[in-house]
């Protein structure tokens, strides 16, 4: 077991990616933090992990609140001894939109849930790091925050921000024994796929079509970016810090 | 690290530092290694010390017939290939003035020549056998300026290019990425350096340590194996922070 005993929090947890990094962490023996805004979801994810003989609570947290984040720290030091070995700041939304028609209300929510979500629970979880002279933090970024997208100005704009607030993190706190990496996916076969293609009033087939448009000729699926953030996660990368883990079947490549 | 039992692996420059230890993990990990090295001493001791490995076949990768002929040795020792490592390289230390063309050539090719000779053979074969992954050792000096390594620095920048188009042309069947590793302790370094030199240094980077030739192993041993097959066409950083903020080379 690659997390025996260590003790994760992942935000976004309710679904898609960050579901499947949350049992894939308890599998490989994790305590983990499931959280979300979606309490019923939320719920079914640590009955699953249960079930499958692991550990895990559900914390309800909007990333976006600093009481919600601050919260789910703390209540996950209550439950777990006091440690925290892993943060995955995967929660984030997306919305279709060039610069002209996304709304202010969309861009804060973008914004505030991919990156100042990630910098407010970064901000909460690493005191009790530093205390503890070791950590792991990784922020789901994204293959748009490196390139481009179309209809992604908001997206855009937060995930390359992630990008570069990795390698800022991971300059400040290296020398704490804390590593900060992201990862880049490309489109992943999660719910968020279904609501993009609604968005741009695509049906789900032919937007799944634009999407395998890359070197290997399909989407990821949530395990596998659950699998690159578990490298991420435990000691097989020990010296990697600062990077961003691109995990996009060559769609950055070209 | 799952699907790497009984892969067909080789390894380039494999008798001593990373490569060395990029041996040991991938026999850990129960792959089948073979590895190609022009140092017949250092060779000889590879073998004593990993009695399990498949074979060591002598050869300079910066020369296309050499590599051609250990590849068709490789054939008869292997009987197919799952996973490449081009590991092989060298670095002079020399202001970008007083490079000759000699050297020049020699660290090219090394370090790009033979990446591409190496990539090529192992591709025909990974295609006819339906697939594989090749990895090549990029390094953080291919994506940074840093002074008295212009040869080495362009090669490596090269080699980054390459394995981005090669990840391209040779989807689906065969993943192509890069290692890109920062400052690495291994025997070279140690002969080179006095501790001063090493503390000042380890004193820029952000974990403030050189990584563990082990530690560059890992990633190999991950990104070859079922942990990610989604990952293609991609140089990944594995520095310690170094080059997060451009800090190491001042």
């Amino acid at each position: 077991m690659k997390l025996k005993d260590r003790v994760a929090i992942i935000t976004g947890a309710t679904s898609g990616l960050g579901e499947a990094a949350a049992l894939l962490f308890a599998e490989e023996g994790a305590k983990v933090a499931v959280s979300g805004r979606d309490e019923e979801r939320g719920k079914k994810v640590v009955a699953a992990i249960a079930d499958a003989g692991g550990t895990a609570v559900f914390v309800r947290a909007d990333v976006r609140r600093a009481a919600d984040c601050e919260r789910l720290v703390s209540e996950t030091l209550r439950a777990f001894g006091g440690r925290l070995d892993i943060l995955f700041n995967n929660a984030g939304v997306y919305y279709a939109h060039n610069a002209v028609d996304c709304t202010e209300e969309e861009w804060d929510a973008t914004v505030d849930s991919s990156l100042k979500g990630a910098w407010l629970m970064s901000k909460y979880a690493l005191p009790t790091m530093i205390a503890q002279g070791r950590g792991v933090i990784i922020h789901q970024a994204s293959g748009w925050g490196i390139q481009g997208g179309d209809l992604a100005v908001a997206y855009c704009a937060a995930k390359g921000g992630v990008v570069v607030m990795t390698k800022a993190m991971a300059i400040d706190h290296g020398k704490q024994g804390i590593r900060v990496n992201c990862l880049c996916p490309g489109d992943v076969d999660t719910p968020m796929l279904e609501v993009d293609a609604k968005n741009r009033g695509l049906s789900y087939a032919d937007y799944m079509k634009g999407a395998a448009n890359r070197p290997l000729g399909r989407v990821g699926t949530p395990q596998e970016l659950a699998r690159a953030a578990l490298f991420l996660a435990c000691d097989d990368s020990s010296f990697m810090t600062g990077a961003a883990l691109v995990v996009d079947g060559g769609g950055v490549a070209d | 690290m799952k699907g790497l039992a009984g892969k067909r692996v080789v390894v380039t420059g494999g008798a001593s530092g990373i490569g060395a230890a990029i041996v040991a993990r991938f026999l850990e990990e129960s792959s089948r290694v073979a590895v190609i090295d022009r140092d017949s001493a250092a060779s000889q001791t590879l073998t004593r010390k990993h009695p399990g490995l498949v074979g060591i076949v002598q050869a300079d990768v910066s020369d296309a017939d050499a590599v051609a002929r250990a590849f068709r040795e490789l054939d008869g020792l292997l009987g197919g290939l799952d996973v490449a490592i081009n590991n092989a390289g060298i670095s002079i230390r020399h202001d970008f003035m007083d490079i000759t063309p000699e050297e020049w050539r020699r660290v090219v090719g090394i370090d790009l020549d033979g990446v591409f000779y190496v990539a090529q053979q192992s591709a025909r074969r990974m295609l006819a056998g339906g697939g594989g992954v090749i990895i090549n050792m990029g390094s953080t000096s291919g994506m940074n300026g840093y002074p008295r390594y212009a040869d080495y620095n362009a090669a490596k920048a090269g080699v980054i290019e390459l394995t981005r188009t090669m990840a391209i042309e040779l989807a689906p069947t065969i993943r192509v990425v890069a290692v890109c590793p920062g400052y690495v302790w291994t025997p070279m370094q140690e002969a080179e350096y006095t501790p001063e030199m090493k503390a000042a240094v380890d004193a820029k980077i952000p974990l403030r340590r050189h990584a563990t030739p082990a530690e560059i192993a890992a990633l190999y041993a991950f990104l070859a194996s079922d942990e990610a097959p989604y990952i293609t066409g991609h140089p990944v950083i594995i520095d310690g922070g170094e080059i997060a903020g451009g800090l190491a080379s001042r």
